[in-house]
């Protein structure tokens, strides 16, 4: 049975699987993976109850001070650590957690419970005492942001702990309580008080939730993947996110913690390198990948930390995947029996057929050919023309018809009308965050951007291929190929469960008969134009018809047909958009 | 400024656009503005290209005098400066952001993020919201120093809200006052008040 502290505290021990209402999603997540049986760090929950309770009469109830020492003294004896104290410190993470995420909720709260004392116990456990010093820095930088809200400068990482809460102190005006259990009391309320949070309040206002509903906080003690040889961390796919290849996927990192790997200080290893140093953990680790994917039925991303040659589990998500991967897994799932042909429809979407269907170099066209400049790849895609640096010139001779790159030291928005009608952009300053990347992403458009002082200005009046995914311009027209959708089996298989699903015929070549070519109509490849345009007519081509807000106007306005090729990309848009029609068919009934 | 400088300042900011789109800009009436860039453009300080308004040398360069003539307080004002190195380090923040918005990191890979994974997008929208909170009181203090800039607080709340609205074109799309095109513009028209140049 779920031990119980009190009124609003619930321990996560995987014995029983409370209301998601009750307990939060987050909480419920945790709790179904601990009733799977396997291995998550102990934490327990602070209800909604709490939240409404304090929603209704503008503070804390007043027993939650006491259900929390409680709720701790049993995180204590689950973990063998000492809130508050050494010689085995218990630092915590609070998070918020509501039924249904949503934005304006307060961030993680992470370390919380590590002060002067149990900055030296952690040190001395860990044998790293610079590591337990900024974890202390790290906490009250949160701390201060997140729950005291203020605005803060970043904290001097050489600086002493009594320093940084002066400093605190004087950025916010207030200072941060000695006491740890004080710290997660109003670590709490911060929580309570940001479902009221503007943001919060106007999302629920859109999606129809209730303002009474409340959050849920999550205390979850905090695991160290640094403590010894046999500590580590990283992150497991259950399948490989970028092929789609159903073998597991990870990185791994011996004696780090998860922010050595977001911060780049160290370069992860493949899991292989887990395998070989702790091979009992590895093989768990597999078995909870296969277990997970299995009941979410979808492949996942875990992030994972072993402390003491123990696993536990941080988080489990649907993995994110590149368009390859996306078509693959849809596939291969409907094939192993996981999932049925209209969930496999409902995760490949028109977009990733189309980047899997784009243009590319043509195999062996890059190996004779001549290397102009490199750079960082900003935007992928293959983009050929003639170099122009002068941005009016470029948007002249494009808008003559001409095939033109746009080549400049530096963008602004000054040169955007030349970017909307060229090729590519190519750069000689900046980086991944520069101008020329994030509009280049924006229109789609291949961009390598930093390729150093006079590199591309230089090429003016020269023909150049610019591939954006590896970040190399190319002298000349190099071959190009386009991907068929009718030569790859995954995209014929797919095509034959789409066009069996869709709600409208989609074809290359039109019917005889009457076809109304939106490519002739004025407004035509507008598509919030179509609704007006499309009455009366059964076959349709050309203007914004295959794009999706197309298909939509197709399937209000009666279309039995689309032309268009390729025809997979249209025929998961038209899946889509009935998906979307669903739910107010079955409301009219 | 007078309103003549004002509206090739307009131009100077929003770059090859109509009169209406340069107007709104610096909060100039549509008429006044139009007779304003007329007038300019038969001086020789503008030219009428197809797509819009451009300054011309001549044009860019009485504006530059005049920037250094009517921000020349500001430009001393240490209040107003450190305000701008707030709006620099948000900046940075903001860059990544959108750099996250179009990208996805998959298995250690970069790549263009197709917007099938609805919680990373969430993600992004809550931390853009995030940080427009955090910037309104940055752009507050910006505008304590020059009222004109009061009109970014607005555009940049009309594309948040609708990009929370679902309408996700307006985080960043290059052809909209999306979050990003405003944010832009915004840095824009404070590099040329503080007489700075911009760096990537």
């Amino acid at each position: 049975m779920t031990p119980i502290f009190g009124q609003y505290l619930l321990a996560i021990d995987g014995t029983s699987l409370p209301d998601r209402q009750l307990i939060g999603g987050k909480a419920w997540s945790i709790a179904r993976m601990r009733s799977l049986g396997l291995p998550v760090p102990p934490a327990f929950v602070i209800t909604t109850r709490a939240c409404t309770a304090f929603l209704d009469t503008g503070s804390l109830p007043a027993t939650l001070g006491d259900e929390l020492a409680t709720g701790m003294a049993w995180l204590e004896a689950a973990t063998g650590g000492t809130f508050g104290g050494g010689p085995r410190p218990l630092l915590v993470s609070v998070r918020s957690g509501a039924a249904v995420s949503m934005p304006g909720m307060m961030d993680t709260v992470l370390n919380l419970g590590i002060n002067d004392a149990t900055q030296t116990a952690l040190g001395e456990l860990a044998g790293d005492a610079a590591f337990a010093h900024d974890t202390h820095r790290r906490f009250l930088d949160l701390y201060a942001r997140i729950v005291l809200k203020g605005e803060l400068a970043e904290l001097d990482p050489q600086a002493t702990a009594t320093r940084w809460r002066a400093d605190i102190t004087q950025a916010t005006g207030q200072s941060v309580p000695e006491d740890p259990h004080a710290q997660l009391l109003a670590a709490v309320q911060a929580v309570f008080e940001s479902w009221n949070s503007r943001r919060a309040r106007k999302y629920r206002q859109h999606h129809g939730i209730p303002h009474t509903l409340g959050t849920a906080v999550t205390v979850q003690a905090m695991v160290f993947g640094n403590l010894d040889a046999a500590s580590g961390t990283g992150v497991l796919f259950s399948r490989n996110p970028l092929t789609g290849a159903p073998a597991p996927y990870g990185e791994y990192l011996a004696r780090a913690q998860g922010e050595d790997v977001v911060s780049g200080r160290h370069t992860p290893q493949p899991l292989s390198a887990l395998a070989q140093d702790l091979p009992r953990v590895h093989a768990e680790l597999l078995a909870a990948a296969a277990i997970l994917e299995r009941e979410n039925n979808d492949v996942q991303d875990i992030e994972f930390t072993i402390q003491h040659s123990q696993l536990y589990l941080l988080q489990t998500r649907a993995a994110k995947r590149a368009p390859a991967a996306a078509l693959r897994f849809a596939i291969d799932m409907v094939a192993e029996g996981q999932i049925d042909i209209a969930t496999a429809l409902a995760r490949v979407t028109a977009e990733q057929v189309r980047a899997v269907l784009s243009p590319c170099l043509a195999e062996g066209a890059v190996a004779p050919a001549r290397l102009l400049a490199q750079g960082e790849p900003a935007s992928q895609g293959v983009g050929i023309g003639v170099v122009v640096e002068n941005t009016d010139e470029a948007e002249r001779r494009a808008l003559a018809g001409e095939a033109v790159v746009l080549a400049r030291a530096i963008t602004s928005p000054d040169d955007v009308h030349g970017m909307l009608v060229c090729r590519a952009i190519i750069t000689e300053q900046g980086g991944a965050t520069a101008h020329a990347a994030l509009v280049s992403r924006d229109l789609g458009k291949p961009c390598v951007v930093g390729c150093g002082t006079a590199s591309v200005t230089s090429l003016v009046g020269q023909l150049v291929t610019v591939d954006g995914g590896s970040g190399k311009i190319y002298a000349g027209a190099l071959a190009v190929t386009v991907p068929d959708e009718n030569a790859d089996p995954s995209l014929v298989t797919l095509t034959q469960w789409a066009a069996a699903a869709a709600p409208l015929q989609v074809l290359a070549v039109a019917p005889p008969g009457p076809v109304l070519d939106l490519n002739t109509v004025v407004g035509g490849a507008d598509s919030t134009q179509l609704a007006g345009l499309l009455a009366g007519h059964a076959v349709v081509r050309g203007g914004a018809i295959a794009s999706p807000g197309g298909v939509r106007a197709a399937l209000a306005a009666g279309v039995k047909i689309i032309c268009a090729s390729p025809r997979l990309p249209v025929l998961l848009a038209a899946c889509e958009a009935a998906r979307e029609l669903q739910p107010q068919i079955a409301n009219d009934e | 400024m007078n309103d003549l400088y004002l509206a090739l300042h307009g131009v100077a900011i929003k770059k090859h656009a109509p009169a209406a789109a340069v107007a709104a800009v610096v909060g100039l009436p549509l008429a006044r503005a139009e007779e304003l860039l007329q007038q300019a453009t038969a001086s020789g300080r503008l030219v009428d290209a197809q797509s819009g308004y451009a300054l011309t040398p001549a044009g860019r360069m009485i504006l530059d005098n005049e920037y250094s003539r009517a921000y020349e307080d500001l430009r001393n004002d240490a209040a107003f400066g450190a305000s701008y190195a707030r709006f620099e380090r948000v900046n940075t923040a903001l860059k990544q952001l959108i750099t996250d918005w179009q990208t996805l990191t998959i298995g250690g890979q970069q790549v263009r993020n197709d917007h099938s994974n609805a919680a990373h997008d969430a993600a992004v929208l809550d931390r853009l919201g995030a940080l427009h909170e955090s910037f309104e009181p940055v752009l507050a203090q910006l505008a304590g120093g020059l009222p004109r800039l009061t009109r970014y607080a607005a555009a940049l709340t009309n594309a948040l809200e609708r990009a929370e609205s679902g309408a996700t074109q307006w985080v960043s799309d290059a052809r909209l006052d999306s979050y990003h095109t405003v944010w832009f513009e915004l840095h824009e028209d404070l590099l040329r008040v503080l007489g700075r140049v911009r760096e990537e």
